[in-house]
């Protein structure tokens, strides 16, 4: 598959960089550097799925909501102070490398017991309310809208949460919106059900 | 932009979810995009296009595949713009300002010998226009008004706050503003419906205008749904604008329109007549005579095409038949199975609304045999050499549009 093509080449182009240049050559367009790898696998994980509770898997999401929530964040628009801090100064060319290595690796959900009565619970709920009109009916996203489908089920639960208390900075206000009239309490079961899809 | 103070969610979550939020006084709308949605679309996955927030490098603009009639050409005048919408420029036009809408950018362009260089004026707003006005830059973001005086040579310094007089509603559906200055020097400045439809209460739907100070408010359009685009005809001085018509009502309509203002205070319909008289299913139910008093467009101007930027063409440089005519921009459709739009028009019509006839002029933006796209064209500005400038907001560039007559065919 192109897509893990894709990652390959960008492990043995971050090996030769390391390697072979004294001095850092310029960023190519299709990989991103090693360093910044380095930097995002320490929260998210080295192959983009994250292993801790908190914090979001990015392997697998579309391309454009990476490129879209990078870009944002790093313009103080969106996303946490932590993760500005990261992307300060970050150029455009670094953003579309990114998004494209991580939309190209596989979103492996972090193995955990399935609650069968909440997964059901949860898959009715987000049947009804009709979330895979935007997030695809296998829930997993595409272009602006993010993936679901293996996502920790802390974070869904954490940014249901900010939707609904209008605490999430730079929101999409087309998902404050398709939130309404869902009661918090049905949120935990969507947030089990997403994390535990394939 | 109000920011609350940060908000530590729970001591046990990293700082991944230390948010801060805007402050918001109403509690949130019902759903805004999919109201109306009839049950049996509710299996429709059609969703907003997205928008591309990276820079596009000139070289990477497939400009090649743009149509346009004949003896007219077209280059890339500016580009990473990324967002690009809006133009406004000094009566020089020496400088341009270009707003945004996620981007949360103004852009400050520098015309010079033909040639463009550019920078960001002002960031992290919410969804701002720009527009040039007696001498002044005024920033209209969907929650701040700013003014830069003496910006002619450019803006600097720190801007005027103007928020307070302006009074703007907090809604954000639908209300990124297209702001123009009129030819009786007050700003004209939309209100959306904050909704696809619904009923609306009485700061929204409508088109107003200010004093340059922000006083003298008046209502002057109501019934306007979202209109994102307008200019003044050259003969008349009348307000003539673009409107979007609603969603979730099928792949054919109601269409977009072209509206005419004849006389302040007139109702175009919004929310219980579209188009040319189309009845709404939604919120009209039972009422009798929906388009009763309601003015109609001078045309419509097809099925979820997004008409955004209208310029009536005033110079000389294009050929006798285009002179006169309106160019609107159709950035184009998401709300249809196949995509419509993504060209520019001219609209023919007399200075009474009378007789329009709405022609292709630009296309190529958009390949219906894959249903896909490149460009998005948004808004039209008119160079002082009546070339026309277009901003393509999907690849943040301004594309410049010529003409000369073709070379007669030499004889031997």
């Amino acid at each position: 598959m192109r897509l893990q093509v894709g990652g390959r080449w960008a492990v043995l182009a971050a090996l030769f960089i390391s390697v072979a240049y004294a001095q850092a050559p310029p960023p190519s367009p299709q990989a991103p550097s090693p360093a910044r790898l380095k930097s995002c696998a320490a929260c998210h994980g080295e192959d983009g799925n994250s292993a801790i509770a908190s914090t979001p898997s990015i392997a697998g999401q579309p391309r454009i909501f990476l490129e879209n929530y990078l870009v944002l964040t790093r313009e103080g628009l969106r996303g946490s102070d932590a993760m500005q801090a990261l992307l300060k100064g970050i150029p455009d060319r670094e953003i579309v490398a990114l998004a494209r290595h991580y939309s190209g690796l596989k979103a492996v959900p972090v193995p955990g017991a399935v609650d069968r009565v909440l997964f059901e619970r949860g898959r009715a709920i987000a049947a009804r309310t009709r979330c895979g009109s935007c997030h695809l009916p296998d829930y997993s996203g595409r272009e602006q809208m993010p993936r679901l489908a293996g996502q920790r089920e802390e974070f869904l639960l954490e940014v249901m949460l900010q939707y609904r208390q209008n605490r999430r900075r730079g929101g999409d206000t087309m998902m404050s919106a398709a939130l309404h009239g869902i009661p918090e309490s049905e949120f935990a079961a969507l947030a089990h059900f997403f994390s535990r899809l394939q | 932009m109000k920011i609350k103070a940060c908000a530590l969610s729970s001591a046990a979550l990293l700082a991944f979810t230390v948010q801060c939020a805007f402050s918001q006084d109403k509690p949130k709308p019902p759903p805004a995009w999919h109201q109306g949605k009839p049950a049996a679309m509710a299996e429709s996955k059609l969703a907003p296009v997205p928008g591309k927030m990276t820079e596009t490098p000139a070289s990477e603009i497939p400009l090649d595949k743009l149509k346009l009639p004949k003896g007219f050409k077209v280059e890339v005048w500016a580009s990473g713009l990324v967002g690009g919408r809006a133009m406004t420029m000094n009566e020089e036009q020496t400088r341009m300002w270009v707003g945004t809408r996620a981007m949360g950018r103004i852009y400050e362009v520098t015309i010079e010998g033909g040639k463009t260089s550019h920078k960001v004026l002002v960031d992290k707003l919410l969804q701002p226009t720009a527009v040039f006005a007696n001498g002044a830059l005024y920033v209209f973001a969907i929650d701040k008004v700013l003014r830069y005086d003496n910006a002619a040579n450019g803006a600097a310094g720190q801007p005027v706050d103007m928020t307070a007089v302006f009074r703007l509603p907090p809604e954000q559906h639908h209300n990124w503003k297209y702001v123009r200055l009129g030819p009786d020097k007050k700003l004209y400045v939309p209100f959306g419906a904050p909704c696809n439809i619904c009923e609306v209460s009485k700061e929204y739907a409508q088109i107003r205008r200010y004093n340059l100070d922000g006083s003298g408010m008046e209502v002057i359009a109501t019934g306007v749904r979202n209109t994102v685009g307008f200019d003044f005809h050259p003969k008349t001085g009348e307000l003539w604008f673009t409107d979007h018509g609603r969603d979730w009502m099928g792949d054919e309509g109601p269409e977009d329109e072209l509206n005419r203002l004849s006389k302040p205070g007139q109702n175009f319909g919004f929310p219980y007549c579209h188009a040319k008289g189309v009845v709404d299913p939604d919120v009209a139910k039972g009422k009798k005579d929906a388009c009763k008093g309601v003015t109609l467009p001078v045309t419509t101007m097809g099925p979820h095409a997004a008409v955004m930027g209208l310029q009536f063409y005033t110079g000389t440089m294009f050929p006798k038949e285009y002179q006169g005519l309106a160019f609107v921009a159709r950035k184009g459709s998401w709300n249809r199975t196949n995509k419509f739009g993504y060209d520019v028009v001219t609209v023919k019509a007399s200075p009474d609304g009378k007789g329009a006839k709405v022609t292709p002029f630009a296309t190529g933006f958009m390949d219906p045999k894959d249903n896909s796209f490149w460009g998005r064209p948004a808004y039209l500005a008119q160079l002082k050499d009546g070339s026309l400038l277009v901003s393509d907001e999907q690849l943040g560039a301004i594309y410049r549009i010529s003409y000369s007559a073709p070379a007669p065919a030499k004889k031997n």
